[in-house]
């Protein structure tokens, strides 16, 4: 499969954010806002206040649906552009809304991340969050070659150094605040 | 809350000779896993109102079974299967649901919780579901991240395994060396490599 250009709105760096937490400064310092764990009213909060460099976790907003409705509304009414969710269909949606979908892949073992890139749509403009993250360093050639670009590593990612490592396999790397600003630097203040 | 299963000195110490576990996720891996050196097959795909000929196979190799509630098939995770598992002599049962533990050890089976790493938000509760469940082996998974988050971990008192895309004797030995008491694979190879 041909590596394909990750879309610009991809940044490097994702901060994860249950929203409450959201970091001002972020923008600034083109570190994007990953939100999960959190409720439909925040995110519409959050989404209105501008959506620019937010990516939802589809899966993981109380009170909305994954579904195609979900993914519709995130994309289309709240103008969140980057969606990640494990269910393939929605991230192939998203992509035909003129967004980037992500498949979200549980990579805890060789035979489930086969059977997870079965069902990837490894189409134009849909990607791949691999979590844990770290798990990335462990993937043969051959797995990397099959993980359908752009690829995000999602979870236990809790060092500086290991996002900068990670980002030398994949595309972008979601983290938390204290990781984000030893990997960018800056002073963030929540809002 | 009982204590640990009788079965649980004799697997471990078996594991301790043998630290390699045969992960089977084929009917092809079956004969290559009873020929190695292993010292019990992790049962995660098939049958599991089938599996009495299998078990009897497998401890006349001179093995340990364990099986994966949660992957194999015609089995329900709940506690009248745990007790259909030991009836077919069945030494270990796998499981992700921890409130099946106390009855996996009720029938004089080892329980093996999976841990599943995914982030370090959902960690604590894992760990805390882990620790209430009461298992007497936790599989950590994806294993070959273990020496990356073992610190994470110390709140565990129980055995530890490591399985997930554990492909190499290099991650084997690192698992190991980072605490885990055994390593589950379906790298053939590792079935037959001197761990111990």
């Amino acid at each position: 499969m041909p590596d394909r250009p990750a879309p610009r709105f991809l940044l490097p760096v994702f901060v994860g954010s249950s929203g409450r937490e959201t970091l001002a400064g972020a923008e600034a310092l083109e570190v994007g806002v990953l939100l999960r764990d959190l409720d439909l009213m925040t995110l519409v909060g959050v989404a209105e206040a501008g959506p620019e460099g937010i990516a939802v976790d589809l899966d993981s907003v109380d009170g909305l649906s994954a579904d195609d409705a979900g993914a519709r509304f995130v994309v289309g009414k709240l103008g969140v552009r980057i969606v990640m969710t494990r269910r393939p269909a929605l991230a192939a949606l998203v992509a035909e809304a003129g967004g980037l979908g992500l498949v979200h892949v549980f990579a805890f073992d060789s035979t489930g991340l086969k059977r997870a890139l079965e069902s990837h749509p490894a189409r134009h403009r849909v990607g791949t969050v691999i979590s844990p993250g770290p798990v990335l360093s462990h993937l043969t050639a051959d797995d990397l070659e099959h993980l359908p670009r752009p690829i995000v590593a999602y979870g236990l990612i809790d060092t500086p150094d290991r996002a900068r490592q990670l980002l030398t396999i994949a595309d972008s790397v979601v983290v938390g605040p204290e990781c984000a600003r030893g990997l960018v630097g800056g002073t963030w203040v929540s809002r | 809350m009982a204590g640990p299963s009788a079965k649980l000195p004799e697997f471990l110490a078996r594991l301790a000779e043998s630290p390699c576990c045969a992960a089977i996720t084929s009917d092809g891996h079956l004969e290559a896993a009873l020929e190695s050196a292993v010292a019990a097959l992790f049962i995660l795909r098939g049958d599991g109102l089938e599996l009495r000929p299998l078990v009897r196979r497998v401890h006349a190799a001179g093995k340990l079974v364990a099986v994966h509630l949660d992957l194999i098939e015609g089995l329900r995770p709940d506690r009248t299967a745990i007790a259909w598992l030991a009836r077919a002599g069945v030494d270990a049962v796998i499981s992700s649901h921890g409130q099946l533990m106390p009855s996996v050890r009720r029938e004089q089976m080892v329980g093996i919780h999976r841990l599943l790493l995914v982030r370090r938000g959902l960690l604590d509760s894992g760990l805390s579901a882990v620790t209430r469940a009461g298992a007497d082996i936790v599989e950590i998974l994806p294993g070959v991240i273990l020496p990356d988050v073992c610190s994470l971990l110390s709140r565990l008192d129980v055995p530890l395994l490591a399985g997930g895309f554990i492909r190499t004797e290099a991650e084997a030995r690192a698992a190991l060396a980072a605490g885990a008491a055994g390593v589950t694979t379906s790298t053939e190879s590792l079935w037959r490599a001197r761990l111990a």
